[in-house]
């Protein structure tokens, strides 16, 4: 690992603890040598996040570094007065956090922000710090910097503003970048570029990085090393392909049961035509979240339905509960359009779908124990008698591996992933024959996120359960769904069967997706790669679409007519539908 | 953008001005209330009555009268023309009296805020940065003083322990001693007057007479600007991006312009409505110190049924409110670039 000739930063016996608590953090040591990555992992509630403030000096209200010596040069940075730190803070050991919206003041243009830390630490002026922003903006791929940069906070993106964040940090040239889960929150295809630009910076500068990330895939695409901290001590530290070989965390790869044969029969669910906006207040415009959506589910069969944010599936989700009204399009459910049920046959209906949200914790009710959360339903829905209820809802829980036990808890009492399988055992209950997943592994750890995708596989085979997954993450798509359905700015761009779709994508958008999608294997590096598509810019905004391919203005393979041209989703061979005109081309292309 | 913003706002105050015109007007004269027999007196006879009716021009329709308030008559321009009417008791003009009373009270209460502000801002800081400590603990202490009882009771205890027992402040005979010749009108406002004529005596003077008063309205007002501030402040510093600016090495004296810039815009919210109130809310205060201002000049014009001089009144309070509100508004934009004008 790292000889002391180049070590950057060494910690030794580092330990934080908050007020009258039991330690964060106790004895860390750790190295870190110039131009290295170094991925600093464990699960919440480790102590990542108060190591990697600690490296400057730092803690959050209410904690203290009550031990231990931090070795930045010649220097032990706890040692030093406060204001020897604040020059060495920002100057040579910079910091982005994952926040980067709250972590710039609001009220100030960002540019102004990037060129006062470098006047602060490198004394120049400010026609110079100026001439600096700008030029670190550029750097780290923001178009148009000059006016980039008179922006505030609130007008960029969630991806945007972490790149101000890493122009800031990187403007003084530090030597060690640490780096707090910067993409936490932000899309795929907007993470996998950033991480890309600030691992070619790093590598460029020599600057040496702390990563904090809870990511396999992160880890393994972008890490030399990784340290793993449980419960405030180092339990690992080795390097990312070691790391990745002897984690528990394995993906299960594409795996698609082939239910090509029930194609015959009706589609269980079948959606046409959906559309749907939202007038935007106090205007004449609308905000378009679906267009001309459609998408047919066969009893048995699990589809999976991903997107970046903003491409409007959870929108789709919502209208198939009819928790939303369509503007136009018809939705058909077992036979019965859903444009016109209501009353008792709506009820029958939401008994028959039910849907699983994002985040547990919303679902249920914190007032109620978990025996009352599960009970209510049944009790609706009389879905068994009462004298048997007790016993439905300890087999329900057995279903998803929940012990028992839970029943008596309060929800705030439970871990997000245990809430999480107890929130698909209510659906359960009320023996759906179609259940919506909207986004039920985002906001769980690594491991509870493979839990649940091994449940509902499970599911899939012991019920012949059929699900709609609605993700933005690919792996739980690849490895739960038979088919996959793709959206980008509210429209279907392609959909065909799992493998396929991720072995031979041939939409631009998807294959940048896929492109996006970090392995957890330190030999198929993204950063390796030759053959990426990445898309450029942003997401144009649902208000304003393009008049041609929404894609147009991103697309690498992009000609004049796909500026002018409105795409049709057509189909490319069985199975297979795309959604681009130059599809067919762009495979000629790629054969010849 | 931030003047059609201004211009938009002003546009929409006219309505707002103009429906409450209508509403004022037509609502006094709802009232059982019996203006002209106030004039003559009960004993009337009703010929004298009727002339007494006539020359108020009760006599018409209210519909006519409310045209006479807009557009005037023979003798006056009416309220298009800028005239709020003729007193019905003095027989002077409501825009001169209005003029004369206004800078009276906004006199006080401006120097009043100004003190509040300027003792309210740095308490409320030091309690948020060290809270616990002894700004912080006697701001609390304090509160519970304070707040407990209204602003009148204040001023008679402050008179009562100032003037009588201590005897180190004036009694509570208004702007200057009685003896006084007050300086040439020009702004209304004495201190401003006082200066303006070169005599700094006067000045003094005036500032002497009215420091109790301002004492008792600051001494109130401070309390909820300091509570403001400490909150605003304390939730700033535990700011992403105050954690950020030290992660940085960001010097101290620049972190803590970013803590107080982002605090201060809400606080300036309060401060803006606080002082729309006081226009005519502190006419308790008027009374207990002898000092003539547009809320003394309300009340005596609500009980004499005086209709030109309250229509007058609720005008200019509701015109300056909204006046100060746009100006709490427009600050706040300028300060605060969220906030989409």
């Amino acid at each position: 690992m790292a000889d002391s000739t180049n070590t950057v930063l060494s910690a030794r016996g580092l330990s934080v603890q908050y007020a009258n608590e039991s330690p964060t953090l106790s004895d860390i040591n750790m190295d870190i040598a110039a131009g290295e990555i170094v991925g600093l992992t464990g699960s919440s509630g480790s102590g990542k996040s108060t190591l990697a403030y600690a490296l400057l000096g730092l803690t959050r209200r209410g904690a203290q570094i009550t031990n231990g010596e931090i070795y930045f040069g010649r220097n032990d940075l706890l040692a030093l007065s406060d204001v020897e730190l604040e020059d060495i803070r920002g100057r040579d050991i910079a910091l982005i956090v994952q926040n980067p919206r709250s972590a710039l003041h609001p009220m100030y243009q960002v540019g102004r922000q990037i060129s006062r830390v470098y006047q602060t630490h490198r004394g120049s002026g400010g026609a110079e710090a100026h001439q600096r922003a700008i030029e670190m903006l550029r750097l780290v791929g923001i178009n148009d910097p000059e006016r980039r940069a008179d922006a505030f906070v609130h007008e960029l993106s969630g991806g945007m503003a972490q790149r101000v964040l890493i122009a800031l940090a990187l403007s003084t040239s530090p030597k060690l970048l640490i780096a707090d889960e910067p993409t936490s929150g932000l899309d795929v295809t907007v993470q996998a570029q950033f991480l890309d630009t600030m691992w070619e910076t790093s590598r460029k500068t020599g600057t040496a990085m702390v990563l904090v990330t809870q990511e396999p895939g992160i880890l393994a695409n972008y890490c030399d090393r990784v340290i793993e901290l449980d419960a405030g001590r180092v339990s690992k530290d080795v390097s990312a392909s070691e790391f990745v070989s002897t984690s528990m965390l394995h993906t299960t790869q594409a795996t698609s049961s082939g239910q090509g044969e029930g194609q015959n029969r009706a589609p269980l669910l079948k959606v046409e035509g959906l559309r749907k906006t939202f007038p935007l207040r106090g205007t004449k415009k609308v905000v378009q979240a679906v267009d001309d959506m459609s998408l047919s589910l066969f009893a048995g069969e699990s589809v999976g339905l991903v997107g970046e944010s903003g491409s409007g599936k959870s929108t789709v989700g919502r209208c198939l509960l009819k928790l939303l009204d369509s503007d136009a399009g018809k939705i058909t459910f077992d036979g019965q359009d859903l444009g016109v049920v209501s009353g008792e046959a709506l009820r029958r209906v939401r008994q028959r779908i039910q849907i699983v949200q994002q985040d547990p914790y919303d679902s249920f009710d914190p007032r109620w124990t978990i025996e009352k959360s599960l009970l209510d339903p049944l009790e609706i829905h009389q879905i068994v008698p009462p004298t048997e209820a007790r016993a439905a809802i300890e087999e329900g829980l057995k279903r998803v591996s929940v012990d028992a036990s839970v029943l008596g808890r309060r929800p705030k009492d439970l871990s997000a992933g245990i809430l999480q399988r107890v929130a698909i055992a209510r659906a359960l209950l009320m023996k759906p024959d179609f259940l919506v997943l909207d986004e039920p592994t985002s906001m769980l750890a690594p491991q509870d996120r493979h839990i649940i995708l091994d449940v509902l596989k499970r599911l899939r085979t012991e019920l012949g359960l059929s699900y709609l997954l609605i993700s933005h993450d690919l792996t739980s798509v690849a490895s739960a769904c038979d088919r996959v359905v793709v959206m980008y700015l509210g429209q279907v761009v392609e959909q065909g069967p799992t493998t396929e779709i991720f072995e031979k994508p041939v939409h631009p958008y998807t294959k940048a997706l896929i492109g996006a999608h970090l392995e957890e294997n330190p030999k198929t590096r993204r950063v390796d790669r030759t053959d990426r598509v990445d898309l450029e810019g942003e997401i144009p905004s649902p208000i304003d679409l393009p008049v041609g391919c929404y894609l147009a203005t991103r697309c690498p393979q992009a000609t004049e007519a796909c500026d002018k041209e409105r795409q049709v989703l057509s189909s490319f061979s069985s199975h297979h539908d795309v959604r681009c005109m130059r599809a067919g081309q762009l495979e000629l292309d790629k054969a010849s | 953008m931030i003047w059609r913003f201004t211009l938009r706002r002003l546009a929409v105050g006219l309505v707002q001005l103009s429906v409450l015109i209508v509403a004022v007007f037509f609502l006094i004269r709802l009232l059982p209330a019996d203006p002209v027999s106030r004039f003559v007196g009960l004993n009337a006879s009703p010929e004298a009555y009727a002339l007494a009716e006539q020359s108020l021009g009760l006599d018409l329709p209210a519909l006519e009268q409310f045209e006479v308030f807009l557009f005037g008559d023979d003798e006056e321009v009416g309220l298009v023309g800028g005239e709020l009417g003729t007193s019905w008791v003095t027989g002077s003009s409501v825009n001169q009296e209005i003029r004369q009373y206004l800078p009276v009270t906004l006199e006080l209460i401006t120097l009043s805020f100004l003190i509040a502000v300027g003792l309210g801002v740095p308490i409320g800081v030091l309690g948020a940065v060290n809270p616990g400590g002894a700004a912080d603990k006697g701001t609390l202490i304090y509160g519970l003083f304070a707040g407990s009882q209204p602003e009148f009771s204040w001023g008679i205890i402050f008179i009562f322990v100032f003037f009588v027992v201590l005897g180190i402040a004036p009694g509570p005979l208004g702007r200057l001693s009685p003896l006084t010749d007050p300086p040439d009108f020009v702004t209304g406002a004495i201190t401003i007057d006082a200066l303006l004529a070169g005599r700094v005596d006067i000045f003094l003077e005036a500032l002497w007479y009215l420091s109790l008063p301002i004492l008792t309205l600051s001494f109130v007002l401070s309390g909820p600007i300091i509570k403001m501030v400490r909150e605003n402040v304390a939730q700033t510093m535990n700011a992403d991006f105050m954690f950020y600016g030290q992660a940085a090495g960001l010097p101290r004296g620049i972190l803590a312009r970013d803590a107080l810039r982002a605090a201060f815009a809400p606080a300036l919210t309060l401060i803006g409505i606080l002082f729309g109130f006081m226009i005519g809310g502190a006419v308790l205060i008027e009374s207990i110190f002898s000092i003539s201002g547009l809320g003394q000049y309300a009340i005596r014009s609500i009980l004499a049924f005086d209709y030109p001089a309250i229509q007058g009144v609720v005008l200019t309070i509701s015109a300056l409110t909204l006046l100060i509100y746009l100006a709490i508004d427009v600050c706040q934009a300028l300060l605060d670039p969220r906030v989409s004008v």
